[in-house]
């Protein structure tokens, strides 16, 4: 894409529009719609246990309370829904499909057993304890290391062990380069279990057309579109009868990129009983069911110059994939890009690795904020300090000595992606620099002890996937994920401006910053551009909104969308005056004359035009109408990077962890609402602090959830980051 | 997350909600300000068939001093202590520990009583009342009786009262001249549940003498506990820092805590001390009475 | 008396109700509350919760759950003035109350300054908690009209976001003070 210069409205701070309703509580979250009469309630009956066989379900009691519409168990529903999978084509893996209500066989806590449907929720609730099932409990495992194990109980027999994805990957001569090193650093790095757990749980509701024969599903996702291919393919219907729309959505985080069963579920039994059909997720359902992610074991071992160079890297990863696979990425999210992501930022030229991943009596894991990237930089950055510690070179200059240098771009990485710009030693110089690096390391005492407390500083270092588009899905073996984006604009007959997009925000400000984009490119006043996204009527088809991509493909392609229309505007333009269209600009919903300023017309006229609303007809060759429609499909990935500077105290007394000054260097490239990326980094920055410090779900002996509700899900305000 | 169905009754006396009690007795449950009972309730961990709610018997909120004790009612709202001028000049140790219970919109309708009630050993309230040696006024249709903090905390979330009993009252005896009071928790986050904290309470003769030591443990056992062994060494002696590192040492040895998913025994075992150390330390740093 | 379970640990299992038929005695009882200065009138169950009370029966769905058990604060409503849990009262308990939720801090009007901080400082995102965070910097700053950060820190925990964190909106409530302190200096 061109060079931009000519910005008015790219990169300011405007406020957010979706505030004023969100402000106001007007703003409509599923729970919050309203409701078709003769709603159906749904509430699941989920497993207490591990691992067992399901011997009987007896749902008498249940039917017999009032309200009570009907008890359906996974036997009720093989013929409505496919068993459910992703599509992977990828050496290594294979496939686990799963029921969307178990059939035979429990796998994890809080696998569906049977549904409830009421008309109440609250009398959904009351049948759940009526509901009783006979289980056979069997040995269980949650472990990564106890599922490899010989003896360990596997999930699914088909596979014969528990590994449902192994792969690897070597340099030339990799054994060779590691033995020029002159020394040999390993370590083991684990990643706590942790899940998005945004305030807004999930839910969903599948309301059919009264006349007609479609269904609307109204579903909190990042993922629209993908959501209604899976639902046709699981449920063989036609794509073209099912729409699903996203009301606002409280918070997404990956979590609610993921296609659920649940959303399977809804819109079969909307289709068997004719009736809308509504289930809403409590946070106990969250915490036990919503997709985890982490649970990694990294083991990181290098070869390393005495200058602090790293000369080979070796990394294994063990994944947890929990008893299925999600849909639509599969365990292979996360493991493949921990180890794609690994040399980050680093000029790492000899690289092997092995991963897999390992099926567990666990909830399925799946995607989350940078997925496997906050792994792979615990291990190398962690590798970092003890390189220094090893050959007693400050851990600020072994990261200089290993990183990308200014001269090297574009740079091609060890597993050939192409890194074309970046900042990493700048970004890293001015984190230490905010935090006062040189000067604290002067004066921090050998026993880091001041008073009284022990104080330290930690540095990482990063590149982030962002807008990765066909080509970087496709090598990593996601055969379905579509990988562009894209929009249709609209000028409307009254010169407002309509941007559809195939997104879906989950207050990430799409609303504010895709009119700005619109506006900006159209010459448009930001207050006539209205954005509509997250419903598959009204969007043309896209990936959705997650792994950084909005700004990047949904941005992108909002851009292109609008230069495609502002040609055809500039072409009528030149036409109603007869003069050459690249005398044109485009600015405050006008198109002025550049050499002529008293010569305009505003683009209510240029429409009027184009919507054959005059005499004038249309220039010869161009049709009606005043609209575009561009699909974006951005090459491989695009690399943001950063550097994170954290200056903390530890108090020897009790251990805790006091966060003193914390410093966020971010070079996402091209701002386009600073507050709102401000706001971003803020957010994502407590929720890492919250992930390192404070987070995680424990599974027991027995793979039950021990973990206190939402409560431990959120960084505290003891551990407040100030950002800067 | 939907409670079941229950029977709901609203006295207005205390007279009714007892004689409540005696007909419904273990069904029952009592709803003051339902901050405990309600969670659990959704969850359904806990489905009482009848709910006595007893916000309108507005007799039984009260904070009066009477013969050395401040007595609180069953209805006393949490942040009617935290603001009450009598609990800050009488009882600074429960004036300290306010803040850490719940938070705001907690306070706001949670009880005193109800949260002594919930016997939560990782509660505050039931520590500071144990450390203040609170007497516990039960009273039943059949009459009343007074037990004191040992005798109320039974076990964790376990109290003494029989089915037909209630909590009506405690009686918190007011800070001695010359006593210093400090509240201590750990906690995960700045609100939420401690994972171990510590109410101390320690009084001086005219010689600089400890005379008093009171300190209960939160989350060092299975109810909220006096570390004794400490108190024992404490009085009688002069604090100073041989006496505070003693004492840390005493009250991670007396400690039996448990382990969950929050912290190891061992380490609540550990901050126990460290909280000890750091409350003694606070009172000889600290020239004044209170927080 | 015993609580059956140690209530911090999250339950793994669903208790039963001791096979007692857990919908008896369902009768509805009429509640009579203020919200946002008018009047209603309903018949409800007692263990109807206010949450669902002013979502369901009222229509107003801005007070949100979020977590259903105290933890984060997104159903927080002003009771009688004062913050509280909607998700922790019963609707029937508060015959006769006054309640406000976010509907009712502005009406339709322009917003309020809490409201119009938060828009300014971009202290909210996917905005689902924000109705919960504005009614509790209300009643804080009702209480302390001129706090400093750490005062404003120790009165959000309240309440939880999970897409903010947490700064912008200190800087919300900061600036919210100012604009009340503003507002009655004029009145």
């Amino acid at each position: 894409m061109r060079e931009i210069e000519d910005f008015t409205l790219i990169g300011k701070t405007v406020l957010r529009r979706e505030d004023s309703y969100l402000l106001r509580g007007k703003a409509q979250f599923l729970d919050d719609l309203p409701e078709p009469k003769n709603l159906i309630h749904i509430a699941f009956v989920t497993s207490p246990y591990a691992r067992a066989d399901i011997l009987s379900i007896d749902a008498a009691a249940a039917l017999a309370l009032p309200g009570v519409i009907g008890v359906l168990t996974g036997k009720d529903l093989v013929d409505d829904i496919k068993t459910f999978a992703p599509v992977i084509e990828l050496d290594g893996y294979r496939e686990v499909r799963r029921p969307v209500v178990a059939v035979d066989r429990v796998n994890f806590v809080g696998e569906t057993v049977a549904i409830i449907l009421a008309e109440t929720p609250y009398v959904a609730q009351d049948a759940l304890d009526l509901v009783e099932v006979d289980y056979d409990p069997l040995p269980s495992v949650a472990e990564i290391n106890e599922a490899l194990k010989p003896e360990a109980p596997v999930l699914h027999q088909h596979l014969g062990d528990n590994l449902i994805f192994k792969s690897g990957f070597e340099t030339d001569a990799f054994d060779a380069r590691f033995a020029e090193g002159d020394v040999v650093l390993e370590e083991e790095f684990r990643t706590g279990r942790v899940t998005g757990a945004m305030i807004e749980p999930r839910g969903c509701m599948a309301w059919p057309d009264p006349i007609a024969t479609n269904i609307t599903l109204w579903t909190p996702t990042q993922i629209p579109h993908i959501v209604r291919t899976a639902i046709a393919d699981h449920l063989d219907i036609p794509e073209s009868v099912l729409r699903v729309v996203t009301p606002a959505v409280g918070g997404g985080f990956g979590t609610k990129a993921h296609v659920y069963p649940d959303e399977l579920i809804v819109v079969a039994l909307a289709r068997r009983y004719g009736r809308a059909v509504k289930w809403v997720q409590d946070r106990r359902e969250d915490l036990l069911t919503n997709a985890h992610a982490r649970d990694h074991i990294l083991k990181l071992k290098v070869a390393v110059k005495n200058d602090g160079t790293i000369c080979a890297a070796y990394l294994d990863v063990k994944t947890n994939c929990g008893a299925y696979p999600n849909h639509p990425y599969s365990p292979t999210l996360e493991a493949t890009a921990a180890v794609r992501m690994m040399p980050g930022p680093y000029k790492i030229r000899n690289y092997k690795y092995d991963v897999c991943s390992v099926t567990t009596n666990t909830a399925p894991t799946g995607a989350y904020r940078g997925t496997g990237q906050p792994s792979a930089f615990l291990a190398i950055e962690g590798m970092m300090d003890r390189i220094g510690r090893r050959l007693g070179i400050d851990p600020a200059e072994v990261r200089r000595r290993n990183t990308v240098r200014p001269e090297d771009f574009p740079y091609v990485n060890v597993i050939g992606v192409r890194y074309d710009t970046g900042s990493y030693l700048p970004s890293l110089e001015r984190g230490l620099e905010i935090i006062g690096y040189d000067a604290f390391r002067k004066a921090q005492p050998a026993d880091r002890m001041v008073d009284g407390k022990y104080r330290g500083i930690g540095i990482c270092n990063y590149t982030e996937v962002s807008g990765t588009g066909a080509p970087g899905w496709r090598v990593r073996g996601f055969a379905k994920m579509p990988g562009f984006d894209s929009s249709r604009v609209v000028v409307e007959p009254d010169g407002k401006i309509t941007v559809y997009v195939s997104q879906a925000d989950a207050g990430q400000g799409h609303y504010t910053t895709f009119a700005q984009l619109a506006a900006d490119r159209l010459g448009a006043r930001w207050e006539d551009v209205t954005v509509i996204e997250g419903d598959t009527s009204k969007t043309p088809y896209g990936t959705g909104t997650f792994a950084s991509r909005g700004s990047v493909v949904g941005g992108g392609t909002v851009i292109r969308c609008s230069e495609k229309v502002g040609a055809k505007v500039r072409h009528i333009a030149g036409y109603m005056l007869n003069r050459d269209p690249d005398r044109f600009i485009l600015r405050d919903s006008r198109v002025h004359d550049r050499d002529d300023p008293d010569t305009s017309l505003s683009l209510r006229e240029i429409a009027e035009t184009a919507y054959s609303m005059n005499n004038l007809g249309m220039p010869q060759g161009e049709e009606h109408g005043l609209e575009a429609t561009d699909y974006y499909d951005p090459p491989m990935v695009t690399m943001a990077n950063g550097t994170h500077v954290v200056q903390v105290a530890i108090d020897p007394e009790d251990g805790r962890v006091q966060i003193e000054r914390y410093a966020v260097v971010h070079d996402c490239g091209r701002v386009i609402n600073p507050k709102i990326v401000e706001g971003q980094v803020h957010g994502a920055t407590a929720q890492g602090i919250g992930e390192a410090l404070m987070e995680e779900i424990v599974y027991d002996t027995r793979c039950r959830i021990s973990k206190r509700p939402a409560s431990t899900q959120s960084a505290a305000s003891r551990a407040r980051p100030r950002v800067g | 997350m939907k409670p079941a169905a229950f029977k709901y009754f609203r006295p207005d006396t205390l007279e009714e909600v007892l004689s409540l009690l005696a007909e419904h007795g273990a069904e029952a449950r009592i709803l003051a300000g339902g901050q405990s009972l309600v969670p659990l309730m959704n969850m359904r961990i806990l489905s009482p068939a009848v709910l006595i709610d007893i916000n309108r018997c507005r007799d039984l909120a009260y904070l009066r001093e009477e013969g050395g004790m401040v007595a609180c009612g069953a209805l006393t709202r949490q942040g009617e202590a935290e603001t009450s001028a009598l609990v800050a000049d009488r009882l600074p140790l429960l004036a300290a520990a306010m803040p850490h219970v719940g938070v705001r919109a907690n306070r706001n309708f949670g009880t005193v009583c109800g949260s002594l009630a919930h016997a939560d050993p990782l509660g505050e309230l039931p520590s500071v009342a144990t450390a203040l040696e609170a007497r516990f006024v039960i009273a039943s249709a059949r009459g009343r009786r007074e037990v004191d903090a040992e005798e109320f905390f039974v076990s964790a979330l376990t109290n003494c009262l029989e089915p037909d009993e209630m909590l009506a009252e405690v009686r918190l005896p007011v800070a001695a001249a010359g006593g210093k009071s400090v509240f201590l928790e750990i906690a995960n986050r700045a609100h939420g549940f401690a994972v171990a904290g510590l109410a101390a309470l320690v009084e001086f003769d005219a010689g600089g003498r400890c005379s008093r030591a009171r300190l209960s443990a939160m989350g060092a056992g299975d109810t909220t506990a006096r570390l004794r062994t400490v108190e024992a060494l404490l009085e009688g002696g002069t604090l100073d820092d041989a006496v505070i590192r003693e004492a840390g040492a005493a009250a991670t040895k007396a400690a039996e805590p448990s382990d969950d998913v929050h912290a190891s025994a061992a380490y609540r075992a550990h901050v126990t001390g460290s909280l000890v150390r750091k409350a003694l330390r606070q009172m000889l740093g600290n020239g004044e009475q209170g927080r | 008396m015993t609580l059956i379970l140690r209530a911090r640990f999250f339950p793994p299992l669903r208790c039963g109700t001791d096979g007692e038929d857990p919908v008896m005695s369902p009768e509805k009882i009429t509640v009579r509350m203020t919200v946002n200065g008018k009047a209603y009138v309903r018949d409800v169950e007692p263990r109807y919760l206010l949450a669902d009370f002013l979502r369901h029966e009222l229509y107003l769905t801005g007070t949100h759950i979020g977590c259903e058990h105290g933890v984060c604060g997104a159903c927080t409503v002003l009771i009688n003035g004062k913050t509280g849990r909607s998700c922790l009262q019963f609707a029937v308990a508060l015959d006769g109350a006054e309640i406000t939720t976010v509907e009712g801090i502005a009406g339709d009007g322009p917003l309020h300054p809490v409201q119009e901080a938060f828009h300014q400082a971009h202290a909210l995102q996917c905005g689902y908690c924000t109705p919960g965070f504005l009614l509790t910097t209300i009643e804080f700053l009702g209480q302390n009209p001129d706090p400093d950060r750490d005062e404003i820190r120790q009165a959000l925990t309240n309440n939880m976001c999970r897409c903010t964190g947490y700064l912008n909106i200190i800087d919300a409530v900061e600036d919210a003070a100012g604009r009340l302190r503003a507002k009655g200096g004029e009145a």
